[in-house]
Formats: structure tokens, C-alpha cells, sequence
């Protein structure tokens, strides 16, 4: 269970640091791990080692988890990453991350078209690396 | 021995035991309440600003919302932590099984009407064509439970579809984006007509002035999250009111299994969920208000029939989101509401029939329900919610309820509802609507139209329909079930037909009309 817990604290701090750049606050970790343990109460032994590699290697879960989206594989890293979000959605030094708070037209069409390029990039990228460690 | 034992408190439940009050009625349901809240009061937006953290009150230390990460998904507003009571247990006191059909129960008092979108449609001549009833049969109920609950709108271009209201309380608001489709549909009005469009503002059971003791509505987008506003109608509200008055007898934590009828009555099995134990109940008349679903259950568990398969209605629904270019990046209107905003009728080129649809805001669930739909990465899903989403609505076409015969709903031996529902959009439809709006500036395209499984519209009906002259597992057209004496169906399992419309505001005042013809019998 400690190394369970471990484990799941690693994940949250890797998935979190890709997407905020601020320090993850202690309640969502405990929230993650007992969230992990109520929808996952048992993984199995592919998509186990699916997250343990990434995590290990700090390998780009973004890229990974549209790749395997795309390609219909594995929902796990994208509920993963879903219920991180969910945690952090619900506090409010997260807000600006979620609802623009800055109204205007041409800075928005720019990030939105810088997204999309950065998705092409991301996708790319992730089915690298989902052919590079069979991640399926 | 009670004058009527009604089974159910949801929308035909609550107008029965209206109908009834004041006889020696007893309501029988399993009744699950609302838990406690803690202070949720306020504007969703500005509480998530001023708090700095709202995971009990939309995450729940349970992690109800959660659901749908781990489970078969649910409505989005049946899985936050204060509405999930809702659908407590429904999946284990109604076990239900299908490979197509993501059927929802609920065994709240006042049943799935906690969580409706509160649009109100009567239903026209053409509607009940295939009912043995018509307008003039149903029209003084509508008028009685419109004054009865309130309903806020207008009666515009949709009067002739949705049925006149004599008593409307001033619309609501509309977002600056609502409001703009109405002014540029206004402006190409003639043109959308031609393609078979009109449109207009929602008639909803939402109070925009203080109605009946309960005030106005106070567009702070909760109603995902906090139940029993005092503005949006719900049957509890009724049963409560008529409890407290000693009009009926409610008793809660009983699932009705079957009944029998026997020599002036009808006795009533129900299983106590708090002993086990079950226990009977006589009434000279039995009303099965349970919902489609559970009074289907009650009925072919009574004749222990595990073979007949009853029909089933449901409206397949589509999902088209809009977009107006013009206002991507403008601020969200955080005073607004998850209820639905324009209310369109088509009736063109590839509708079975008339198709009804409801244009919605964005500013309901919370970002991360939504941002694993969309085909980038979540980061670029991220940006494309914060900054699209005040350029965004959302239509949602509802199809008539297809009568096809492979359509079907079965109990099994073990007590499990086997259903069957099949469909598929031909998006024609979808694809006229869609060139129709980008006509008045609002893009879309087929391909980002989506169809939740059917069963999610959570409009069941038509399992026990009412028939002129009715046979095995009919009804006839004061909703006595074909070969009983005093049991009636009130609820959506007796509708004939289930046209494009929310059926909620039907079902009560039919329930209405069958209950006052039981009062009559009584008196």
C-alpha cells in the first residue's frame, strides 16, 4: 500500500507539472491518490506498466495519452489525467487555467491556432513514442 | 383501506396525489431526499473565485463526480455530489441490462424531475393523433398545473407547436449569444421558414417572478450542482406541501413489488429497504405512477411474465455545437443558466416528423467533463474550452420516439430489465440545421455533431400505451390497464406516441385527468 501510494504521488506531481506551472498543493495529492484507489482498484499489468514507464522516464503523457486516444487504445492515462484535472478544476488558484479572464479576439485566435499546431506536434510525438515503448 | 394507493412521486406521482388530496390516499415511494448542504450559495463562477476550494460541493468527498470517469456514463447533472441522490441505488432495486440503451431510474421523491431541464410543450392534435384522447381532453390540466407551478416564456412563432399558455410569467434572460441568434434568426425569419425552421424562447417550469410562496430565479448556473432550487419546479415540492397540509399520507422506503386485485381493491406488495420485509397495503384503487420503467417492472412482475417483450419510446437525440466566430476570447457570461436558452422546431428536409430542438449554454458542467472529448491534446482542448466556450452553444435535436418493433423491453427471470433500442441518424437534418445557422453567422459541421446513446434523453414511454380499445398490456383511455378493474397507469408508460418534446409537463397533467376520473369513481 506505501508503495501504491508512492507510486500515485509520483504520478500526480509528473502529470501536474506538464500541464501548471505551480506547485502541486498537498490536498490534491492525498484527492488523487484516493481517488486512483476508488476508480482504479485494479489495473492491469500492461497499463501498470504503461504509467510506471512514463513516470519513471518523465516521459510527455500529453503526447502519449492523444496518441493513444486517437488510436482508440488504452483510456487509462486519459482518466488518469481526467481526474487530476477534475481536482484541480474545483480550486480556485486554477480558475484562470480554466475560464478566460482576459477578453480579447486576436489573442485568443492566436492560442487557439498556436494549439492546434502544438496538438500536430503532440501527436507526432506520441505515436512515436507508443511505437518506441509498445505502448498500446 | 385506503380510496387509492399511488406508487411513485415523480411528475405523475405528485399530480395524482393533487388530484386525490383530501380522500384517504397513501404515496407510496422509496423517496430518497437531497443530502444536507453546506452553504452553496451565491454564482457558481464567483464562488469558484472567492473559495479556494469547492471539491465537496462538485467533487464530494465520495468522489460522486467522478462518476463517469470510472462508470457507465450518467447525465452530468445526476453525478454531483448533491444531486447524486437522484440515482442513488437505482441499479440495484432496478437492475437493467442492454448492449444499446443507457436507461437511467430514480427513486428520489419527485423522481428524474429533480434533475429536468424544466421545458414545458404541451402536446398538440397532431401529437395525440395516435391517443384516444385529444387537446380538449388534456387542456384544462395543462391550464391548472401551469398556475399550480409557474411557467415563465412566451407565447411566440412556437405557440402553434408548444400550445398556447395563458399564463406565462415573463421569460427569461437570455445570454448576450441567445440573443443574438434570435436577432439575426429575426432578421432571415422568412428563409428559415422556407427550410421548415422557426423559432423562439422555451416555456420553462423556472419562476422569474415569486409564484406560489417560491421565489425567482437567480441565474447563478448551480443547478448542476445544488438541488431543490425553490425557482425550478419539482414534484417533491408538490407531494411536501401536500404532506405538510395532511392532504395525502406519504410513506417512503418502500419498493413495490407487485399487487393482486381482489374483491373491492387492490392489496399492494412493497419491500421495506429497512427491514427487508415485505409488507401489504389495500387500496380500492391502485395507481402505478412509478415511471415507465418501474411500473413496467411492477406490471409484468405481477403476471410473472418473462417472456412478452413490451414496446418501448425514447427520443434519440443529436448534439450540434455553434460557433460565432466574433465572440471567441469575449468574457464568459458567468450570470447565466445550464437551462435551455432558444427553443426551435424543424419540420424540412429529412425529419420523420417534426423534430424539436434546445439551444444551451456552456457555462453548466465543469471544463474537465467536457475537455477529453475534442480530438487534440489536452492542453490545446484546455485553451480551445477557455477561450471558445463564450463563443459556443449547444443544440440539442430531439427525434420523435421510433415506434419500430424491434424496440422492446423485457423482465427477466432474475429481475432484470432486458432493453433493446435501436437508431441512427441520417444526419440530414443535423446537416440543414448546420447550413441554416452558417447563414446567420454560426458555424458548425457534421462531423463535430454528437449522439448520446439512447436511453440518455431519459424520456421512456410507451411501454403500456393508451389504446381505444385496449388489449393485453394496454391501457384504456382513463388509463385503467386492459383486464384489472381499478389499476391505472399515470405515468409515460401509457403514452400512445412520444413526439419531439420533453413529455414532463404531459404526463402530469394526464395524470391529473386520470386521477380526478378515479376521484369521481370514489365520489
Amino acid at each position: 500500500m506505501a508503495d501504491d501510494r508512492t507510486a500515485l504521488e509520483s504520478e500526480a506531481r509528473h502529470f501536474h507539472a506538464l500541464f501548471f506551472r505551480r506547485p502541486l498543493p498537498g490536498p490534491v495529492v492525498e484527492r488523487y491518490v484516493a481517488a486512483n484507489r476508488l476508480c482504479f482498484p485494479v489495473l492491469d499489468r500492461k497499463a501498470r506498466e504503461m504509467v510506471e514507464t512514463i513516470v519513471a522516464r518523465r516521459l510527455d503523457a500529453e503526447a502519449i495519452e492523444l496518441a493513444l486516444r486517437l488510436r482508440k487504445g488504452s483510456r487509462v492515462l486519459t482518466r488518469k489525467i481526467q481526474i487530476l484535472f477534475y481536482l484541480v478544476e474545483v480550486r480556485s488558484e486554477y480558475y484562470a487555467c480554466f475560464i478566460n479572464q482576459v477578453p480579447g479576439w486576436w489573442r485568443a485566435v492566436l492560442r487557439l491556432f498556436g494549439a492546434v499546431v502544438r496538438s500536430g506536434w503532440k501527436c507526432a510525438k506520441g505515436l512515436y513514442l507508443v511505437w518506441r515503448y509498445d505502448f498500446v | 383501506m385506503y380510496d387509492a394507493v399511488i406508487v411513485g412521486s415523480g411528475p405523475a406521482g405528485a399530480f395524482s396525489a393533487y388530484a386525490l388530496q383530501g380522500r384517504n390516499v397513501l404515496v407510496l415511494d422509496v423517496g430518497y431526499r437531497p443530502p444536507k448542504i453546506h452553504d452553496l450559495e451565491g454564482n457558481l463562477y464567483a464562488l469558484r473565485q472567492q473559495r479556494e476550494d469547492l471539491f465537496e460541493e462538485l467533487i464530494g468527498s465520495g468522489f460522486e463526480g467522478l462518476h463517469n470517469v470510472h462508470k457507465r456514463n450518467i447525465s452530468l447533472k445526476l453525478k454531483s455530489p448533491y444531486m447524486s441522490y437522484i440515482v442513488r441505488d437505482w441499479a440495484k432495486l432496478m437492475p437493467v441490462e442492454s448492449r444499446n440503451f443507457e436507461a437511467v431510474a430514480s427513486f428520489a421523491l419527485g423522481g428524474l424531475a429533480n434533475a429536468w431541464g424544466a421545458g414545458v410543450f404541451r402536446f398538440t392534435a397532431k401529437d395525440l393523433e395516435s391517443f384516444p384522447i385529444d387537446v380538449a381532453d388534456l387542456e384544462p390540466f395543462y391550464d391548472e398545473i401551469s398556475n399550480h407551478m409557474g411557467i415563465s416564456g412566451a407565447n411566440d412563432d412556437l405557440a402553434p407547436y408548444f400550445g398556447a399558455e395563458p399564463h406565462l410569467l415573463p421569460p427569461m434572460r437570455l445570454t448576450k449569444l441567445a440573443s443574438d441568434i434570435l436577432d439575426r434568426f429575426r432578421m432571415r425569419k422568412a428563409g428559415f421558414e422556407r427550410q421548415g425552421i422557426t423559432m423562439g424562447r422555451p416555456r420553462l417550469a423556472v419562476l422569474t417572478e415569486p409564484h406560489n410562496g417560491r421565489a425567482a430565479y437567480q441565474y447563478d448556473n448551480l443547478e448542476f450542482y445544488r438541488p431543490y432550487d425553490p425557482a425550478i419546479y419539482n414534484p417533491a415540492f408538490t407531494v411536501d406541501e401536500l404532506v405538510a397540509r395532511n392532504r395525502v399520507t406519504l410513506r417512503t422506503g418502500y419498493l413495490v413489488r407487485e399487487y393482486r386485485e381482489q374483491d373491492g381493491g387492490v392489496e399492494v406488495t412493497a419491500r421495506n429497504l429497512s427491514s427487508g420485509s415485505y409488507e401489504k397495503f389495500l387500496g380500492k384503487n391502485l395507481i402505478l405512477a412509478a415511471g415507465t420503467l418501474g411500473t413496467s417492472k411492477i406490471v409484468l412482475e405481477t403476471n410473472r411474465d418473462y417472456e412478452s417483450r413490451l414496446p418501448i419510446l425514447d427520443n434519440p437525440m443529436a448534439c450540434i455545437p455553434l460557433f460565432r466566430l466574433s465572440r471567441i476570447g469575449a468574457a464568459l457570461e458567468i450570470h447565466d443558466s445550464a437551462l435551455g436558452q432558444l427553443n426551435l422546431i424543424y419540420q424540412g428536409a429529412g425529419s420523420p416528423g417534426l423534430l424539436q430542438g434546445t439551444i444551451y449554454g456552456t457555462t453548466g458542467p465543469l471544463r474537465s467533463d467536457v475537455l477529453f472529448q475534442f480530438p487534440l491534446s489536452i492542453w490545446a482542448n484546455l485553451t480551445w474550452a477557455r477561450y471558445l466556450s463564450p463563443a459556443m452553444a449547444l443544440l440539442m435535436l430531439f427525434y420523435p420516439g421510433s415506434s419500430d418493433s424491434s424496440n422492446y423491453i423485457r423482465l427477466k427471470p432474475d429481475g432484470t430489465l432486458d432493453i433493446n433500442y435501436e437508431w441512427k441518424s441520417n444526419q440530414v437534418a443535423e446537416r440543414r440545421l448546420i447550413r441554416a445557422f452558417r447563414r446567420i453567422g454560426y458555424l458548425s459541421a457534421a462531423a463535430l455533431c454528437q449522439y448520446p446513446a439512447m436511453g440518455s434523453s431519459l424520456h421512456y414511454a410507451g411501454t403500456l400505451p393508451m389504446k381505444a380499445s385496449a388489449g393485453r398490456y394496454q391501457t384504456g383511455a382513463d388509463g385503467r390497464l386492459y383486464g384489472t378493474k381499478a389499476v391505472y397507469v399515470s405515468d409515460g408508460a401509457c403514452f400512445s406516441e412520444l413526439p419531439a418534446k420533453n413529455l414532463t409537463f404531459t404526463i402530469m397533467a394526464n395524470a391529473l385527468r386520470i386521477a380526478r376520473k378515479v376521484r369521481a369513481s370514489l365520489e
